[in-house]
């Protein structure tokens, strides 16, 4: 059975190649399969040397397998130095992990409706939602927003499943679905809603700090639920170097959160835009 | 097969073996628990722990750099009562030897620390840290000066009897002078390096990476320094030296032994191998065995300046 302890790793790489413009698929086989939350992640590295130190956050993407032989696949975009090192491994060599990682979506509530949000690289955590939801036929609709046609995840990535749910492409060229930010074609089908959908829905956002703080907006404005993954710089990514805080309320003061820990998922409410 | 003996004693504390991971990185040593059995290590140095709980600094905390990073976390702890309350019972249960790590803004503070401390039996070592560069009274305030680490070692050692080490900074014009303050302040070790003031900026938005501007530097880019540092001071103090700064593997950690030092803390390796700790100790015991060396006394301070014939 797999199992959600959090254990650091050898993995071995079997596949890791760009598809579309901009994003890459990394697949690798690790000795027990690992049960995740969507939205948990994982600290990633594998590139030898010192230089990058640190290890990348990943979400977590798809994990599988079976006893003696799991998988793991993280998609990723080229940022820096580290995700460029990542883009060069090759399969037969090694990732070191550590995983699963965080506190992920609460996907659990019954009678619900969701909404998921991703933008940019922000679908790498927003699709185990919505494959989860599908196993347990939550109603859901999905809003995925890029700059451009080229740089929204590729077609075969999204999950499929007996009720796939509906999805908003956004592009803020035009050039596929919805002409704008995935943000204001959120804001638009949310007016349309009445009190009595609004009630049921839950929103799950993952994306650029700006989006998030709009959609939190929004949210709060018709009340309704919000949950959203964060990122930050992290050195450890399990709760000790303190690096990747972010301002939340704790009543009416503020206090700093781990970002690895006490999130990357945070009720939207609870954070200081 | 003969076990190597790597046992050491730290300024009254004996430990089993010298791998001990350094205050800041290694949280209260309970979120280790998942990935080994921490009873292993010669010790854990907690985070450092203030009277009351402390928020730190506003996020822009962490920034990397070549082989390193820069952090400015601004000693975010529970406080000691939280630490007495809910950790310790468990670094207990779990067989660790812990060492508690202490600053304070007032040298009042350090001495009501050190006080309360002393109260937990199970409790290995105090270490004062001496040289935070993230606070603006915290630590190196106390610890730039030679009069500083002493006047400060010395009412700490007036409050209590755990064996006391003191964390000294690597910021200051001669380490020598420092350790040597630190050990006729009553010190029982000195432990170094912390962090180098270091500092990044942005040169697009014209800004510093870290919201206090400045931070600590840590990591193998500045392994060099702190093994130089951890060498002048091991020959200028009678009491055990504990090196620390940039150790990341077995090798590393030997070659602090070798330079003088007792034992070693590692800090920077954790966050991105969370066994680096019982790593660096396997990779020892296995440096031991295959050099048929029967205890860490054999080797410890063995460099040999003399050139090869």
């Amino acid at each position: 059975m797999p199992n959600d302890r959090t254990r650091f790793l050898t993995a071995r790489i079997v596949r890791n190649e760009g598809r579309g413009e901009i994003f890459y698929r990394i697949e690798a086989i690790i000795p027990e399969p690992v049960r995740f939350v969507p939205g948990q992640f994982a600290m990633v590295s594998g590139w030898p040397g010192n230089d990058p130190l640190l290890p990348r956050p990943l979400a977590v993407f798809r994990s599988g397998g079976s006893k003696g032989k799991g998988k793991i696949e993280f998609v990723y975009k080229v940022v820096g130095r580290g995700t460029a090192l990542l883009s060069g491994l090759h399969p037969g060599e090694t990732l070191s992990l550590t995983l699963p990682l965080g506190r992920g979506f609460d996907l659990e509530q019954e009678g619900r409706s969701y909404w998921l949000v991703g933008g940019g690289v922000g679908f790498s955590s927003v699709f185990p939602a919505a494959a989860a939801l599908g196993r347990r036929r939550a109603r859901f609709e999905m809003f995925l927003g890029a700059r451009t046609r080229g740089h929204l995840p590729p077609k075969e990535w999204t999950p499929g499943g007996k009720e796939p749910g509906r999805i908003h492409l956004c592009t803020e060229d035009g050039t596929a679905g919805y002409h704008g930010r995935v943000t204001d074609a959120v804001l638009e089908r949310m007016k349309g809603l009445s009190q009595e959908s609004v009630e049921r829905l839950v929103i799950l956002a993952c994306g650029p700090r700006e989006m998030l703080r709009e959609i939190a907006a929004a949210a709060s404005e018709r009340s309704v639920q919000a949950q959203v993954a964060l990122e930050n710089h992290m050195a450890c990514g399990f709760g000790v170097c303190w690096g990747c805080v972010v301002t939340v309320w704790d009543g009416d003061q503020t206090a700093y959160r781990r970002v690895c820990r006490e999130g990357p998922v945070f009720d939207a409410r609870e954070v200081v835009w | 097969m003969v076990i190597p003996d790597l046992s050491v004693s730290l300024g009254g504390l004996r430990v089993k073996n010298p791998v001990l991971s350094a205050s800041g990185t290694f949280g209260y040593g309970l979120e280790f628990l998942p990935f080994y059995d921490i009873s292993r290590l010669g010790a854990i140095v907690v985070k450092g722990l203030s009277l009351a709980p402390t928020s730190g600094n506003p996020p822009g905390r962490i920034v990397e750099t070549a082989a390193g990073m820069l952090n400015a976390i601004g000693l975010q702890n529970i406080g000691v009562e939280r630490f007495i309350g809910d950790v310790v019972p468990r670094l207990e249960d779990a067989g660790a030897t812990f060492v508690a790590n202490i600053y304070g803004k007032t040298v009042e503070e350090y001495e009501a620390l050190a006080r309360r401390l002393s109260e937990v039996p199970s409790l290995g070592a105090i270490e004062v840290n001496a040289s935070c560069p993230n606070v603006k009274e915290g630590g190196m305030a106390f610890g730039a000066t030679p009069e500083g680490v002493a006047d400060l070692t010395g009412r700490v050692r007036g409050c209590t009897g755990k064996p006391l080490w003191v964390k000294l900074s690597p910021n200051v014009t001669d380490i020598a002078v420092i350790a040597r303050a630190a050990e006729e302040g009553g010190a029982d070790a000195v432990s170094l390096i912390n962090t180098i003031v270091g500092m990044a900026v942005d040169h697009r938005s014209r800004r510093p990476e870290l919201s206090n501007v400045t931070g600590g530097l840590s990591g193998p880019a500045i392994k060099p320094v702190a093994l130089r540092m951890a060498w002048e001071a091991a020959k200028a103090v009678r009491v055990p030296v504990i090196g620390i700064g940039g150790i990341q593997s077995a090798a590393d950690a030997l070659e602090f032994l070798l330079v003088g030092a007792s034992a070693v803390q590692v800090g920077t390796a954790n966050f991105r191998n969370p066994r680096a700790c019982v790593d660096i100790l396997e990779g020892m015991e296995a440096f031991f065995r295959e050099e048929r060396i029967a205890a860490l006394a054999d080797y410890r301070g063995g460099l040999t300046l003399e050139k090869i014939p």
